[in-house]
């Protein structure tokens, strides 16, 4: 396993810098972060925790969509959608108001690996991979965007998304199921017309559903390319220690595991050869590293 | 007038005594991590300071590795959360050759968890640790909720229990502690049970078996149907059953259940705990256990308690004291 390794993570509090709708039902959150904050990577996550009296005992796992660095501060960029308990209450947060920030956690996209970098994203899962493309578009490496969701609605932030990938000279590649933006389609088709164009090998970074990135999984298999999905789960310290976000290792991965004995201690899935931690040894996997029969 | 009320006048909050003895355990204040919550001792040593806790509590090892239970292992519910990890550890063998060096490393007081699906695994354990100097104590688990074999329900039986520590207290040269379910009819049984066996200190409690059902899908929020409560909402449970269990053995109890802040841990010493543990309110707040630890010293301070020792046991229920009608007159009085 090659992605990233975890960093060092702290717990800080943030201010609320601004809060903004973001098309449809969801919004953008900014928050400034102490300076000495690690700068995340595309696909860690921070665990968000209200000020008391919060109505939700547990931090929330949030992925980073966006990260600026200022002289006195680094603001993070959030996208999400309030639908439950503690996003409601974090949506009715105004500018100024505390936060309590746990991070950076997990491992992101390995973002540096040779061949053509393909960025798939999936509904909201769209906000990890805006971070990753302004990381490749430091590398000066053009990505290739896919986006795809149900309906043209659900394509998050789009404009956002073009603003990233076009003006900096990546191409953006557009689905949606009942075929009101771009493709009638989903975003494995898209993959399926656009690979035989790029150089092999595709290197694809993904997040959204679980059924499109079990889906990426199966043809980055059957076409020989490398795919690093951005998994979630229901989690409580986010940091390894509950060992509460278990995902199922593929065989493979559990062979791996078991020939490295004593000596997978310091590795990524840190040696349980059943399960692999959302939290550390992700949220960013790769493909073939989990089982997607039994991924729920 | 309340008990607290009669102690002095506040003094320097560095001239509280924090320090307590659990058997022949001395710790440097009585603020411990729970098993489970604070891993195998160093993954959260970058944001706490290991020498201002009391001690760590490893998470419970078993003579073979367990890969725990399949997801969702995390809910969670009102005030709390359910967990169904299912004593997910690395086995004997790892921790012996991992993870206890790592453990002598640490500037910390190390209490090692053990868990067995019978007495023979948990004789086995205590053989292969029993005199490992990077440990300190042994706490013994009788009480997961959330394991098949040898967890709560397995050793609810006093009689078994008492057994058990005959057999295991004379394998480790370090202090014994037990840890306890909520989930019998009278913890009291179990309680004396073990201290009958040899414990040398008791931890009360675990987790409360617990339920959430998902309506629109109708099955359980969990990967199995049920898990352990833990948090806030089972403070007062909690603290209920560890003043029952205290003031039936000799031995210290080592309250645990819901303590997010100083006056929580306070509240189980006063009910005649020992020490304390703090769980789940790690999961919120890494580095709780340390701010435990200074809001416990200086609201002794503010009442001019000069020894936590002194306070161990100084709450009263009201069945001892009598409920004297000046008694209700006063309690309607300190009514805001």
């Amino acid at each position: 396993m090659s992605a990233p390794a975890a960093r060092t993570w702290r717990q800080c509090d943030a201010r609320v810098r601004a809060q903004r709708h973001f098309g449809g039902d969801f919004h953008w959150l900014d928050l400034d972060v102490p300076p000495d904050f690690e700068t995340p990577e595309a696909g860690q996550f921070v665990q968000l925790l209200l000020e008391p009296p919060s109505p939700v005992l547990l931090p929330r796992p949030m992925s980073i969509a966006g990260a600026v660095r200022r002289a006195r501060s680094l603001t993070l960029g959030f996208l999400y959608a309030p639908v439950g308990t503690g996003t409601r209450a974090l949506a009715a947060l105004e500018p100024g108001s505390r936060v309590r920030v746990t991070g950076p956690l997990g491992r992101g996209y390995p973002l540096g690996r040779p061949g053509t970098p393909v960025l798939v994203a999936g509904g909201r899962g769209v906000a990890p991979l805006l971070m990753a493309a302004d990381a490749l578009a430091r590398q000066r490496r053009s990505a290739e965007f896919v986006f795809g969701a149900r309906t043209r609605s659900l394509l998050v932030g789009l404009d956002e998304a073009r603003t990233r990938i076009v003006k900096r000279g990546g191409r953006l590649h557009l689905a949606t199921d009942d075929g009101s933006r771009g493709l009638r389609g989903n975003v494995v088709q898209v993959l399926e017309r656009l690979a035989p164009r790029l150089a092999a090998p595709l290197v694809i970074h993904a997040c959204g559903p679980h059924a499109m990135l079990s889906a990426i999984a199966r043809w980055a298999t059957a076409h020989g390319a490398e795919a690093w999905l951005a998994m979630e789960s229901v989690m409580a310290c986010g940091t390894g220690v509950c060992r509460g976000c278990p995902l199922p290792c593929s065989a493979q991965a559990r062979e791996r595991v078991l020939a490295a004995g004593a000596a997978s201690g310091a590795a990524a899935l840190r040696g349980n050869p059943e399960w692999a931690m959302c939290c550390t040894d992700g949220p960013v996997f790769e493909a073939r590293d989990l089982d997607w029969e039994r991924v729920e | 007038m309340s008990r607290a009320r009669e102690w002095g006048r506040a003094i320097p909050p560095r001239r509280v005594d924090l320090s307590v003895r659990i058997g022949s355990l001395e710790l440097r204040n009585p603020v411990l991590t729970a098993s489970g919550t604070f891993g195998y001792g160093d993954e959260y040593a970058h944001v706490v300071d290991l020498r201002r806790l009391g001690g760590i509590v490893t998470k419970t090892v078993t003579v073979r590795p367990r890969p725990g239970n399949a997801p969702t292992r995390i809910a969670e519910t009102a005030g709390g959360m359910l967990n169904s990890i299912g004593l997910e550890n690395v086995g004997l063998a790892r921790f012996r050759s991992e993870k206890l060096p790592r453990l002598a490393e640490l500037k910390a007081t190390v209490i090692a968890s053990v868990g067995g699906e019978t007495e023979d695994e948990l004789a086995e354990l205590l053989e292969a640790l029993g005199a490992e100097p990077g440990v300190a104590a042994f706490e013994i688990n009788f009480s997961c909720p959330n394991v098949a074999a040898g967890g709560a329900r397995y050793w609810a039986s006093p009689s078994r229990l008492e057994a058990t520590m005959r057999r295991l207290r004379p394998l480790s040269p370090r202090p014994l502690i037990a840890k306890l379910s909520p989930d019998v009819t009278d913890i009291r049984d179990t309680a004396r049970a073990c201290e009958a066996g040899g414990a040398d200190a008791l931890t009360a409690v675990n987790t409360f078996v617990g339920m959430s059902i998902d309506l629109d899908r109708m099955r359980s929020r969990l990967g199995r149907a049920t898990g352990g409560l833990s948090g806030p909402a089972i403070k007062p449970l909690a603290l209920a059953r560890c003043h029952e269990a205290a003031h039936a053995v000799g031995i210290p109890v080592i309250g645990s259940g819901g303590v997010a802040g100083g006056r929580d841990a306070l509240e189980f010493i006063a009910a005649g705990a020992a020490a304390v543990q703090i769980g789940t309110a790690t999961f919120v707040e890494p580095g709780v256990a340390a701010r435990v630890v200074d809001e416990m010293r200086e609201w002794l301070a503010s009442h001019g308690i000069a020894r936590v020792a002194d306070f161990r046991g100084t709450f009263a229920a009201p069945a001892a004291q009598g409920c004297a009608p000046a008694d209700a007159r006063e309690l309607a009085e300190d009514r805001p």
